[in-house]
């Protein structure tokens, strides 16, 4: 992904799964094909987030590890 | 009938019912389950929350969804006060609470903690002044309703949250009955914990919320689960909590400003046709569907029965000391006799109030209460 993101949320500390929905409520934001870029916690959120944004449509582009947590980079799907 | 209770309680709107209805209705989850069931709670919850949040000019995250209004008042009062263990302290409120912010403080004040009320003036209000020279160092919480339900009067909330804010005293502001009615920006009041409900505003019953600043020491009351950041354990109550965001949503300016022109064409009909009653709370700063007013050498309680009987439903004094005979505690604090606090009723009507209505309700009370009418 070369460009910068169209939007960015940081969801550390936000349990499973209102980390899910606060995903899904800013990618409703986007128009399809728009990234959103997304800092998520390791662990549990890191092994349902990604799943669940898939299930809704959305694709991840790319996951980046970061000093606390990893960094997701979700392509938004169509409705 | 013709409802003027609505400071008890509102009648959900279409809008509400459906929401309500609809959330029910469309198999979602457990809003901390993780499965798309879970997901679809979990959004619809989190849609609220900004909904909701938006209209106190507040972040989202510090909001946590509660039974009512009843339930954030105790979490704001015992979780603050006995946050990190603490057994001890002073604490301030004004006199004229809501039993669910005057109880849990007098809980308190059996466990040892120092319990102040402050005095009002004879419209309700407490003075900035008073709060500012009762604060010590070991003040632990001040508490104040933002517009009582009894009076109508609404406290200068900058000031007072201002001076617990330069003094470090979290301070807990119940607008259980203000919010949506009465514009708060919690960017620009600095009030620590505010406490809110969905019924009072032509939503569901059991549900409300307490939004909490970030960095407010907290202790949860009730213990569970780890929902709304373990601080109030417990499933979501997911549907209530949709119409919660559709009451609010519904709760515009536009219908704020038609109340209020409702009490105002009662408050003129009272002092053109009824010279005789006192209206109680101040002219000005006052709730838009409160209206507390006295009939001198009238029962209350007989003149709210006569009105009931003839369809007119209106309240003595509050809803929530129903029952007693003892004279409003709220309305001598500001200086109302006791004979006048039985004689006072509390009409609250709403948008779907009209003035035909409240021409009605004023022919009544002139029948019933003018000098040397046959006793209710």
């Amino acid at each position: 992904m070369s460009h910068p993101p169209d939007e960015r949320l940081d969801l550390s500390g936000v349990p499973c799964p209102q980390n899910t929905a606060r995903a899904l409520m800013a990618l409703a934001l986007l128009d399809e094909g728009e990234v959103l870029e997304v800092l998520l916690d390791d662990g549990e959120p890191m092994e349902n987030v990604p799943p669940a944004l898939e299930l809704e449509g959305h694709s991840i582009a790319a996951r980046e590890r970061t000093a606390t947590g990893w960094r997701l980079t979700i392509l938004r799907g169509e409705e | 009938m013709i409802y003027l209770d609505n400071a008890a309680t509102t009648h959900p709107e279409p809008e509400v019912i459906e929401a309500v209805a609809a959330a029910m209705a469309s198999g979602t989850g457990n809003a901390s389950a993780i499965h798309r069931a879970g997901v679809q709670a979990s959004l619809l919850v989190e849609r609220a929350r900004v909904t909701i949040a938006a209209r106190l000019g507040a972040d989202p995250a510090g909001l946590l969804f509660t039974s009512g209004g009843t339930e954030a008042n105790n979490l704001a009062i015992l979780g603050v006060a006995q946050a990190g263990g603490r057994a001890r302290g002073h604490l301030l409120c004004s006199a004229i609470e809501h039993p669910s912010v005057r109880q849990p403080l007098e809980q308190l004040a059996r466990q040892g903690f120092d319990l102040e009320i402050l005095p009002v003036d004879s419209t309700g209000r407490l003075a900035p002044d008073t709060l500012h020279h009762a604060l010590r160092p070991d003040t632990v919480l001040v508490s104040v309703i933002h517009g009582s339900n009894e009076l109508g009067t609404v406290q200068d909330a900058a000031s007072i949250a201002a001076i617990c804010a330069e003094a470090r005293v979290p301070m807990h502001l119940d607008a259980c009955q203000s919010y949506t009615r009465v514009p708060l920006d919690l960017g620009a009041v600095q009030a620590d914990l505010v406490s809110i409900n969905a019924h009072k505003i032509h939503g569901p019953q059991g549900v409300g919320a307490l939004w909490v600043r970030p960095g407010t020491a907290l202790d949860p009351v009730v213990h569970g689960g780890g929902q709304e950041r373990g601080l109030r354990p417990g499933t979501l109550n997911t549907a209530g909590i949709a119409g919660f965001a559709a009451a609010v949503a519904l709760a515009t300016p536009a219908r704020t400003a038609q109340v209020t022109a409702l009490r105002a064409h009662l408050v003129a009909g009272l002092r053109e046709r009824l010279p005789w009653a006192r209206i109680h709370g101040p002219r000005e700063g006052t709730l838009p569907h409160v209206l507390s007013v006295a009939f001198p050498g009238a029962m209350g309680k007989d003149l709210f029965m006569a009105l009931n009987r003839r369809g007119f439903l209106v309240s003595l004094g509050s809803a929530c000391s129903a029952g007693s005979t003892a004279p409003s505690a709220v309305l001598t604090a500001a200086g109302v006799s006791p004979a006048l606090a039985r004689a006072t009723l509390r009409i609250s009507p709403s948008h779907h109030t009209t003035r035909a209505d409240l021409e009605a309700l004023l022919d009544a009370l002139v029948e019933l209460t003018q000098p040397g009418a046959a006793p209710a």
